[in-house]
């Protein structure tokens, strides 16, 4: 990589059809800016987010990978955003283990109304990663 | 603790009163093979072959929670059926019960407090030396030499929700069998066995001293299984030699799954997708997905691991993959203080949720 360009973290943003997605409607709707280098993608649920995606993506290179669904008690499916998060947790223990980042992966509730918080975690997420730099597991290709 | 009995029974008696007395169905326990070598679990319906029973044989060939789920899955055994486990296959036991594949109705639960077995493939019936140093270590509460690295720093070796326990560590196995009833269905076993209760024999202190020696040794195994994956490289390293064969996932009796999803269509890519990742990388190293396979697995089961150790012992590359699934498993069951297979009412964490818990997993 030319050391003299910024490192653009590749980030996957899996979003729920209900709240995660009507987020990121909102922010279009609201014309609001974020870093173009996420790459989302539509889930039904976050509860239908098994580990091994989030494990594949990292183990293949990205740098983070972001979720985000309907807050407690709003999940259209009524639990699986509760669900989502015992997943989580139980990766990001395994993770840390692993002497990986858990801090790669990252859990957020945005309703689908809020275009703003949208837009803030995609910057926030993004600026986090660069600063944590390029995940180690890129570069490896013995895994 | 419950009181413990001497029955004034020796193994091949009690195994004839089960049939005689409790007109069992039959009895499953590990038996020698007839090449005379090898032990397997098997299932007995009659009395005549009971000599050929070794039920405190230590060799592990397959964790008997798997055998027991199979004819108790769908259908109750019609009549009752008195099943021998390990603490830890009991422990796999009631865990395949949280996620329905086998139930405990018409059995009788025969468990005792393990010794540790050897790798399966290092042990044979004729190992006479070893089966001696064996007998020595279990009548003083020792860890014998050559017992399998999980075995060894196993802290939950007395058992938990059988029905009759025999009391096995810091006794002979040349004396008649010590009991004690924790269950309803164990006293009303004894009641029809004609065992007198008065009998009672005090606790060996043996086993507070191998439970001493076992927490010391698990303490170490973590602390070792930590320091080898302390980085990328560890991780890697681990890993490095597994050859995708999935034997752990087979052995394991938590993955009960049919149809694995790491043997799925998901896992057969497209050749361009190859292709893509052989670009992005600069090189595509076969078998792919080896790292992502344990990982994965990890998040599926690890919150039941048992440690039972069977994935290890059948690993061909020798991986420590249970050294690695226990403790990884009991980091990952800590976020949720669950004991997997200690109560089979409480469900799988995976399985529930609460509305307020984990929020420091959030943002």
């Amino acid at each position: 990589m030319d050391e003299k360009k910024e490192f653009t973290p590749s980030i996957i943003y899996g979003l729920c059809s209900w709240c995660g997605t009507g987020g990121s409607e909102t922010a279009g709707a609201m014309h609001l800016q974020y870093a173009d280098n996420i790459r989302p993608f539509r889930v039904p649920c976050t509860g239908a987010i098994d580990p091994v995606y989030i494990l594949r993506a990292l183990i293949e290179g990205a740098d983070g990978f972001a979720v985000s669904g309907c807050h407690p008690g709003d999940c259209h499916f009524d639990s699986g955003n509760y669900r989502a998060r015992r997943r989580i947790a139980v990766l990001k223990s395994l993770l840390d283990t692993f002497g990986l980042d858990s801090e790669r992966v990252l859990l957020r509730w945005v309703g689908h109304g809020e275009g703003k918080r949208f837009a803030d975690t995609v910057n926030e997420f993004n600026d986090y990663i660069k600063e944590m730099k390029k995940n180690p597991l890129a570069e490896r290709r013995d895994t | 603790m419950e009181t413990m009995i001497d029955s004034r029974m020796m193994m091949t008696d009690f195994l004839t009163a089960l049939f005689d007395k409790l007109d069992v169905a039959g009895v499953a326990v590990m038996s020698k093979l007839p090449s005379g070598e090898k032990t397997a679990f098997t299932l007995f319906t009659g009395k005549d072959d009971i000599k050929e029973c070794v039920p405190f044989f230590p060799a592990m060939p397959a964790n008997a929670a798997r055998a027991v789920s199979k004819f108790t899955r769908q259908a109750v055994p019609s009549k009752t059926v008195a099943v021998f486990l390990r603490p830890c296959e009991l422990r796999a036991f009631t865990e395949l019960i949280k996620i329905k594949q086998a139930s405990f109705d018409n059995l009788l639960i025969l468990s005792y407090d393990c010794s540790g077995v050897f790798p399966f493939q290092e042990i044979n019936l004729s190992d006479e030396t070893k089966l001696n140093a064996y007998r020595d270590a279990v009548s003083t509460g020792k860890n014998c030499e050559g017992i399998r690295p999980v075995c060894a720093a196993c802290t939950r070796f007395t058992p938990q929700g059988e029905d009759i326990a025999i009391s096995f560590v810091g006794r002979s196995t040349d004396q008649p069998l010590v009991f004690s009833f924790p269950s309803e269905k164990g006293l009303a076993a004894a009641e029809q066995l004609g065992l007198d209760v008065s009998n009672t024999v005090a606790a060996s202190s043996a086993v507070e001293s191998l439970a001493q020696e076992r927490r010391s040794a698990e303490e170490e195994l973590t602390a070792e299984v930590d320091a080898s994956l302390s980085d990328t490289q560890g991780l890697v390293n681990v890993f490095d030699r597994c050859v995708s064969c999935h034997a752990c996932s087979y052995v394991c009796p938590i993955c009960y799954c049919k149809n694995c999803y790491f043997d799925s269509q998901t896992f057969e890519y497209f050749p361009e997708s190859y292709f893509i990742r052989m670009q992005a990388k600069g090189a595509l190293r076969f078998p792919v997905d080896r790292v992502l396979f344990h990982l994965g697995r990890l998040s599926h089961m690890g919150v039941s691991c048992v440690a039972c150790g069977m994935c290890e012992d059948v690993c061909p590359v020798n991986i420590p993959v249970s050294q690695i699934f226990k403790t990884a498993g009991s980091k990952a069951q800590a976020l949720f203080d669950y004991i997997p297979g200690e109560n089979y009412d409480e469900p799988l964490p995976l399985l529930a949720y609460a509305e307020q818990e984990l929020e420091e997993f959030e943002d």
